[in-house]
């Protein structure tokens, strides 16, 4: 009976006993009192061979003193979980737009960059969306022609396919739909479409879309367009000369920032704006005289479009000629100051509401820290981990209020910066637009024609111009609101 | 005859009063002439002599002026010799009256401390043996310098035989653990044996047994060699290699970084700005595969891990099932594998740790258990041969997954060993006429592996003929190239000993015929300098080739692979591949920057690194993955915060493709390899020894690189484990006579080169105090900073032991 030595993991087993006239299953069972391995686990190996449960012990010619190596162990055998991941190659593509985490980029059709920046900034505009899957609506007003109703099912069709997919979409039949439209969009030059000033599709898109959307059925009796983008503005028309003052009503799709040389921030270019001249005829003196118009906001829409007048006509050069001036615009917003006074009453209890909220976020917060400061260190981990949950948790439960009546909300006169057109370049007819668009998730993505690129926040602001860089052309504010 | 006393005063050195030498031209009037015996010599000859005779008075001379004359005028006579003895070769006249002058200066310069100068003449007369009369204690070393270091740039067959003659001097001084380097360059196992007999002191062949470790050849040692059976037992232990884990990871202790690392760790995506894919809520299987094999790389050898392992407090059903089945399909078998990465050279723990996986029902998971039980035992034996035990049975299986993780598993446990079992299991294979492409393929190469530089027949005969089976058809298969270089691996740095197979191969079909030829001439030349060779290859890369043919990769890979010898042929091929980059075409500029890793591979070279930067953003992405996975082995285990930097920026460079990220990752694993404690470097002891196995290993990967988006992007991305059998600590361990580890002070600094500068410089610079184990980089060298101790090995790399200095006197 020779003794052997086992080795087992780490473990050495000397003076192991075989008993050769067994078989060495007795061999293995001896071994599992010793380490409690079954012995069909048991793998036993012998000089580069392994013991076979009914092998011959004289043919192996165990030596006395040979040292086996036992490999082995009672783990539990790794099953495979009965549901496997998910993997992300795995998903059909239209699901992967959830994971990327932005939609879809455009595909230039030859300088359409003016078109791709102008749809992809409004395209974020999810009220626009779900009012475009409505359209058209089962009773047809006339008042819309067939021109404008074709681009609409095109803009429907085309918002639909950039958030199904995550590679390039090509806007073959809106383009289409909106050079017939809009024919100074399909103007040549050398057999060439031309560059096209996108403010200028922004504007008639708007328009052709607030035609066409308009319910005819609807009680208010406005469009869904006006509703989002409209801002009313309430103007004294004032005559220095002759003391005549009138007060007019009127509805913009878009404030305009206008640029001089006093104007360094947004807000400055925007009171600048509202305030114009214009020679009318005036009734009292008999002649035309220069009269002061001085507008004022009276309703604030959803989103609010902002202009910076970039661009002036340029007789020498034959071209539109572009203002480079560095003009800061702010990621908030408050344009409390261009309010009429009426206005400004009815924004007062929504702006109280609000800064009690942010009062008590705040307030909220420093209560939270105090806790975290008491307990020991690994207390606070857990809270930071809680407290990063729940606000994860927050954001997604937070979507779901925005959508609840609108009517309870109301409008604080506080905006946030959600999109940017910018252009780079030396005219409106050319260089290049591009679009930088916020997205659901927090996220800012510049969208370069088919290539979408993750941006900063701090970034966005950087593009106010006062160089060759991307410099903002149009901006879009979406209202920050309250319920009420 | 010669009249020089060995007595007279040694030179008070030339170089520095070469200028004054050199006015003073020696044309005093040759008055003492002595005329005896000069009738068999022919007139040119007589006015040889006189000269040194001349001089030899000279320098005896009492005036030192005099006295430097006679020396500079000792350097121009040896020229003149060195001419009339070609001259005489051609003629085919008598030499002897020559060899006579020659025994003369040689005597003399080997007294003068200008051994270089004596082996000079001595090789241009061809008649080396005559130094090893010539040194004594006090100019072996430099002498056998000189002759080592000079054998690199000499044609064959004159290097083999400068190196015999140092390896005989070293013998006849006892310098033992430099003759053992020696017959290990020449891998002349006679030689190996010859210094363990010559030797009887017990500690001192654990010190070469440790050497032998390092290069990972397998040895076994015999009675004569160590006659006490328990001490051969313990030596035999060491040359198996069995201590390189416990010196690991005392190392890793001491530098305090076992805490594992995650891949997010390695990423560093906090680091970049709002780029980072936000991806989130489901998995990206091809970015969890690269995740498995960054953490396998990052906490190779560590046991412990924060994916693979289940930390012990953590409940039976922890986070290793669920990882592994985060990977798909082929991906577990990495998966699997990687668990063998971390418990590397850990056999019993390994072991293990594997075993759950091998009652799997999943093919891929017991593919990639097999491939792990390899990847644990790469570099290790073990008496009771486990790998060998395990893996064997499942050689023959149905499915071809689990026949290809045990072959490849066989290939890397037994890289080296010639084993004949492993033979009889794999060359069947290649004749199996159901075997699958890949099966044969990665057969080839494991075998090619386990014979490396073997020249073995039996193999190549076998390999021949499973690449004259190929169908036409197969002949194009991306996984083809494998059955050339496993005929090559076998022929490893053995230069003409290929011609015959060559030959052989010029029979293939058209098709492989040249990639075949390429790949031959680039393994059989690997590592030897052969300038000529290098030229071949540019030469062939020089060729604009019609279409589909693909024999240019594997000669951009030879440049490097012969030119990687040494430091001047290195730059010189880093210069030429600049120029095929410029005027190469595709084929050929997919090659340059895997050439380019190999050349610095674990040497972050700061021009290499631009060059590589710069192909990361070429437009043909094949150029830029090759250069991204060269950046990671380039700055392979050196933490390298500029190429770490680099991946990181490509990472949101890259961060929607999904190929180009993998690679990124990897190559980001690889920079961290073993968090910075291992190199990939086959180069060894003062970049004097080339290890076979690592070379191999690495141009395994290297060739499967050569079709990226085939192999490492496609399914069988587990060929990166094959970098295992390169990987080794970079460090320096010093233990005690009872190999317990010892911390002494130790001061580590760049090598200076002192080949051929008199008395004794130093041979370090910049350099900065530590006490072991510490860390060397590439180029680095380190010396003993105490007197206490003696060192047993004049290398101080890897293991070292430390034997008390008896001399040795504390001073207050």
């Amino acid at each position: 009976m020779p003794t052997v030595s086992v080795k087992w993991q780490k473990e050495l087993f000397s003076n192991v006993e075989i008993d050769t006239s067994q078989s060495p299953y007795v061999f293995k069972c001896q071994l599992y009192d010793l380490t409690g391995v079954p012995p069909e686990r048991q793998k036993i190996m012998v000089k580069g061979g392994l013991l076979k449960d009914d092998a011959d012990w004289s043919t192996l010619g165990v030596k006395e003193g040979q040292k086996f190596m036992m490999m082995g162990t009672a783990d539990e055998i790794v099953k495979a979980p009965e549901k496997g991941p998910v993997f992300a190659e795995d998903i059909p593509e239209e699901e992967q737009v959830i994971h990327v985490g932005h939609s879809a980029g455009l595909f230039n059709l030859g300088n359409t960059c003016y078109m791709n920046s102008t749809v992809q900034c409004l395209h974020s505009v999810p009220e626009l969306k779900s009012a475009l899957i409505k359209y058209p609506p089962p009773v047809r007003s006339n008042e819309v022609d067939q021109t404008s109703h074709l681009l609409t099912v095109a803009t429907r069709d085309l918002f639909n396919d950039l958030d199904k997919n995550v590679k390039p979409v090509a806007p073959m039949r809106f383009l289409t739909e909106l050079r017939k439209k809009y024919p100074q969009f399909a103007q040549l030059h050398n057999g060439v479409y031309m560059q096209q000033d996108a403010e200028e599709c922004w504007t008639q898109l708007i328009y052709t879309l607030s035609q066409s959307l308009k319910s005819p059925s609807s009680s208010e009796g406005l469009d869904t367009v006006k509703r989002l983008f409209g801002i009313d503005l309430v103007s004294r028309v004032h005559c220095p000369e002759s003391g005549e003052e009138s007060t007019e009503t009127e509805s913009v799709y878009s404030l305009k920032c206008h640029i001089s040389q006093e104007v360094n921030h947004l807000h400055e270019g925007l009171k600048h704006g509202l305030k114009s001249e214009l020679e009318k005829a005036s009734p009292s003196l008999g002649r035309s005289a220069l009269y002061l118009k001085d507008s004022r906001i009276n309703d604030l829409p959803r989103y609010l479009t902002v202009q910076f007048v970039r661009f002036f006509w340029k007789r020498e050069s034959n071209q539109k000629a572009k203002i480079l001036r560095k003009v800061d615009y702010p990621l908030e917003l408050d344009v409390y100051d261009f309010c009429s006074d009426d206005l400004r009453k009815r924004l007062e209890v929504p702006r109280r509401i609000l800064r009690d909220e942010e009062g008590k976020k705040l307030g909220l917060k420093t209560r939270e820290k105090n806790s975290g400061s008491s307990s020991t260190d690994n207390d606070v981990k857990m809270a930071e981990a809680e407290a990063s949950s729940n606000r994860s948790g927050d954001l997604s439960k937070s979507e779901p209020v925005e959508d609840a009546p609108e009517k309870e909300k109301a409008l604080t006169g506080i905006y946030d910066l959600v999109a940017v057109l910018t252009h780079k370049g030396r005219s409106a007819d050319s260089g290049h637009y591009v679009a930088w668009v916020k997205q659901e998730n927090g996220k800012w993505i510049q969208f370069d024609d088919d290539n979408p690129i993750p941006q900063r926040e701090e970034d966005i602001t950087r593009l106010s111009g006062g160089g060759d860089w991307h410099m903002a052309y149009i901006c879009m504010y979406k209202a920050r609101d309250v319920p009420m | 005859m010669a009249p020089a006393d060995p007595n007279s005063t040694g030179s008070t050195g030339g170089g520095a009063t070469r200028d004054q030498a050199s006015v003073k031209v020696p044309s005093k009037d040759p008055k003492k002439k002595d005329e005896k015996k000069d009738e068999d010599l022919s007139e040119e000859d007589l006015a040889l002599k006189q000269q040194l005779e001349l001089y030899v008075e000279r320098v005896q001379d009492s005036d030192p002026g005099l006295q430097k004359a006679a020396l500079e005028s000792m350097r121009n006579l040896a020229g003149e010799i060195a001419q009339e003895y070609a001259k005489r070769q051609t003629e085919e006249a008598i030499i002897d009256d020559l060899m006579e002058l020659v025994g003369q200066i040689v005597a003399f310069h080997m007294k003068h401390n200008a051994e270089p100068e004596a082996v000079d003449l001595l090789m241009e007369v061809e008649d080396l043996d005559l130094l090893v009369e010539h040194v004594d204690n006090a100019n072996y070393k430099r002498t056998c310098l000189y002759l080592t270091s000079s054998a690199k740039y000499l044609p064959g067959p004159d290097d083999m035989l400068v190196l015999d003659i140092a390896y005989t001097i070293y013998m006849k001084f006892e310098e033992f653990p430099r003759a053992l380097q020696i017959a290990l360059y020449l891998d002349n196992m006679q030689y190996v044996k010859q210094v363990f007999t010559s030797c009887n002191d017990p500690q001192k062949k654990r010190q070469f047994c440790f050497i032998l470790a390092r290069h990972g050849i397998t040895f076994e040692l015999d009675e004569d060699m160590c006659s006490e059976d328990d001490e051969r037992e313990g030596l035999q232990e060491i040359i198996n290699n069995i201590k390189v884990n416990e010196g690991y990871l005392t190392l890793a202790r001491d530098i305090e970084v076992m805490e594992p690392k995650s891949p997010e760790d390695i990423y560093k995506a906090h680091l970049l700005d709002g780029r980072a894919s936000g991806g989130g809520s489901v998995d990206s299987a091809r970015q969890n595969l690269a995740a498995t094999f960054v953490n396998a790389f990052v906490n190779a050898g560590f046991g412990q891990d924060k994916l693979m392992t289940v930390p012990s407090e953590a409940s039976s059903s922890g986070s290793s099932t669920s990882w592994l089945f985060k990977n798909k399909e082929h991906g577990k078998a990495s998966a699997a594998a990687s668990l063998g990465m971390i418990l590397l050279w850990d056999v019993d723990s390994g072991l293990a740790q594997l075993d759950k996986y091998f009652h799997s029902t999943d093919m891929h998971v017991i593919a990639g258990a097999l491939l792990g039980v390899g990847i644990v035992n790469c570099g290790i034996k073990n008496e009771c041969d486990p790998a060998l035990a395990l893996l064997s049975e499942y050689v023959d299986k149905e499915d071809s997954s689990i026949r290809i993780g045990a072959i490849m598993g066989l290939g890397l446990a037994y890289a080296g060993s010639q084993d004949e079992q492993i033979r009889s299991k794999l060359t069947p294979i290649l004749g199996d006429a159901k075997a699958s492409l890949d099966v044969i393929a990665f057969t080839a190469i494991s075998l090619g592996l386990v014979y490396v530089g073997s020249c073995n027949e039996d193999v190549a005969q076998a390999i021949i003929f499973a690449l004259m089976d190929r169908s036409e058809s197969e002949l194009g298969e991306p996984l083809t190239r494998l059955l050339p270089l496993g005929l090559g691996l076998l022929y490893l740095g053995k230069q003409e000993s290929v011609e015959a197979t060559a030959e052989v191969s010029k029979t293939f079909d058209e098709k492989i015929r040249k990639y075949c030829d390429m790949t031959l001439l680039s393994c059989a030349y690997a590592g030897t300098g052969n300038v000529l060779k290098v030229q071949h290859f540019l030469g062939q890369c020089a060729q604009h080739l019609e279409k589909g043919e693909t024999y240019q990769g594997p000669a951009v890979l030879g440049i490097a692979m012969v030119a990687m010898a040494e430091e001047l042929g290195v730059e010189m091929a880093i210069r030429s591949l600049e120029h095929l980059l410029q005027y190469g075409e595709q084929n050929i500029r997919r090659a340059v920057p895997l050439a380019l890793g190999l050349l610095c591979i674990s040497n972050p070279k700061v021009n290499v690194m631009d060059t590589l930067s710069r192909l990361s953003h070429d437009a043909d992405t094949e150029v830029a993955m090759a250069a991204i996975v060269s950046l990671g082995l380039i700055g392979a285990g050196t933490n390298n915060a500029r190429i770490a930097g680099m991946l990181r920026n490509l990472s949101s460079y890259y961060y929607k493709d999904a190929s180009l990220l993998f690679c990124v990752r990897i190559a980001q694993g690889l920079v961290h390899l073993g968090k910075g404690l291992l190199t990939l470097a086959p180069y060894h002891s003062e970049r004097f020894l080339l290890s076979p196995t690592a070379l191999a290993g690495l141009v395994t990967l290297l060739h499967a690189c050569l079709d990226m988006k085939a192999i490492i992007l496609g399914k069988y991305h587990y060929v990166l484990y094959f970098l295992v059998l390169a990987m080794q600590p970079r460090m320096l361990m010093t233990v005690d006579e009872n190999l317990k580890p010892l911390s002494v002070p130790v001061r580590v600094g760049q090598a200076v080169d002192v080949v051929g500068q008199a008395g004794r410089p130093k041979t370090i610079t910049g350099f900065q105090t530590h006490s072991t184990p510490v860390l060397l980089s590439a180029g680095d060298r380190a010396e003993l900073a105490t007197e206490k101790y003696v060192p047993l090995s004049p290398i101080l790399e890897g293991f070292v032991i430390l034997k008390e200095n008896p001399e040795y006197r504390e001073d207050h």
